[in-house]
């Protein structure tokens, strides 16, 4: 949808997984698309060096979100907002509807 | 010009990497800690040099490797006498939600000139992280460019009120 606009495919899924979640991280996406680990950082990478996302290490994970200072950061969102709504309905299912409320450890699925 | 590179503080770097990007037609403005550094005479001091510019790390690589700085990974320079960093971060200068800043300061030093953001800009970018990411050492940063510099408070509640977050501006406030 945006991936003509953005570059690549795998750019347009990072900024939209940032969208949704607020935070996440390489392995995390590389699981939820199935694509390669090292294409995500590939583009995270860029989309840091860029001044879009920042990250932080939080124990052993690297988390990227938004950079709140990024000059275009609501334009930028109301454009992926519009985006994510017009992908197919099984789409968004599937992506962008993954649980993030706690869970307590042990608790059975 | 001989430079004490392992004693040379952040205002002398800042005002040597200014006039040398300058000479070559480069505008790069300085945010971030370093501003705090210089704004609060070194109560606080900032390891990196980050600089907003427009330019190509193409154009600034050789006005940089003149003077000894080394490309250490696609954005960032290195001295290998100098204990500082040098950044230099995607345009346009913003603060949270309000961009483009376009009104800056100038800081004549005996290396050259520095063009940074100005005290009530620093104090915001300061409170921007402490907003955002509850950054206590950013609040500090704050707090010591606010008790240090001439800064508009009233304009910095304005943009705290903005920026929704009113109680975090009064702690701020209170502090002062």
């Amino acid at each position: 949808m945006l991936e003509f606009l953005f570059g690549n495919p795998t750019v347009e899924k990072v900024l939209f997984y940032v969208n949704v979640y607020g935070e996440a991280y390489a392995k995390q996406m590389s699981d939820s698309f199935g694509i390669r680990i090292n294409g995500i950082q590939q583009q995270l990478k860029r989309l840091e060096e860029g001044g879009i996302l920042v990250s932080q290490l939080k124990g052993k994970t690297r988390l990227y979100e938004f950079n709140p200072r990024y000059a275009f950061l609501k334009e930028l969102k109301n454009l992926l907002d519009r985006a994510i709504n017009a992908l197919p309905e099984k789409e968004i299912e599937r992506y962008y509807r993954n649980r993030t409320r706690p869970r307590r450890k042990g608790k059975p699925l | 010009m001989k430079i004490k590179w392992n004693t040379i503080t952040t205002e002398e770097l800042a005002g040597l990497i200014g006039s040398r990007l300058e000479k070559h037609g480069i505008e790069g403005i300085l945010v971030g800690g370093s501003c705090v550094t210089i704004y609060s005479k070194n109560k606080y001091v900032s390891e990196d040099l980050d600089y907003v510019t427009y330019a190509s790390v193409k154009e600034i690589k050789p006005v940089l490797s003149k003077i000894g700085f080394e490309q250490k990974s696609s954005r960032h320079f290195e001295h290998p006498e100098c204990p500082y960093f040098i950044e230099f971060l995607a345009p346009p200068v913003s603060i949270g939600e309000e961009s483009p800043i376009k009104r800056f300061n100038k800081i004549k030093t005996a290396k050259g000139i520095i063009k940074l953001l100005t005290p009530t800009d620093c104090v915001k970018d300061r409170l921007a992280a402490y907003f955002h990411w509850n950054d206590p050492q950013s609040l500090e940063q704050a707090i010591l460019v606010a008790k240090s510099r001439r800064i508009n408070l009233k304009e910095i509640k304005r943009w705290s009120e903005k920026e929704k977050a009113g109680s975090k501006y009064r702690i701020f406030k209170n502090r002062l």
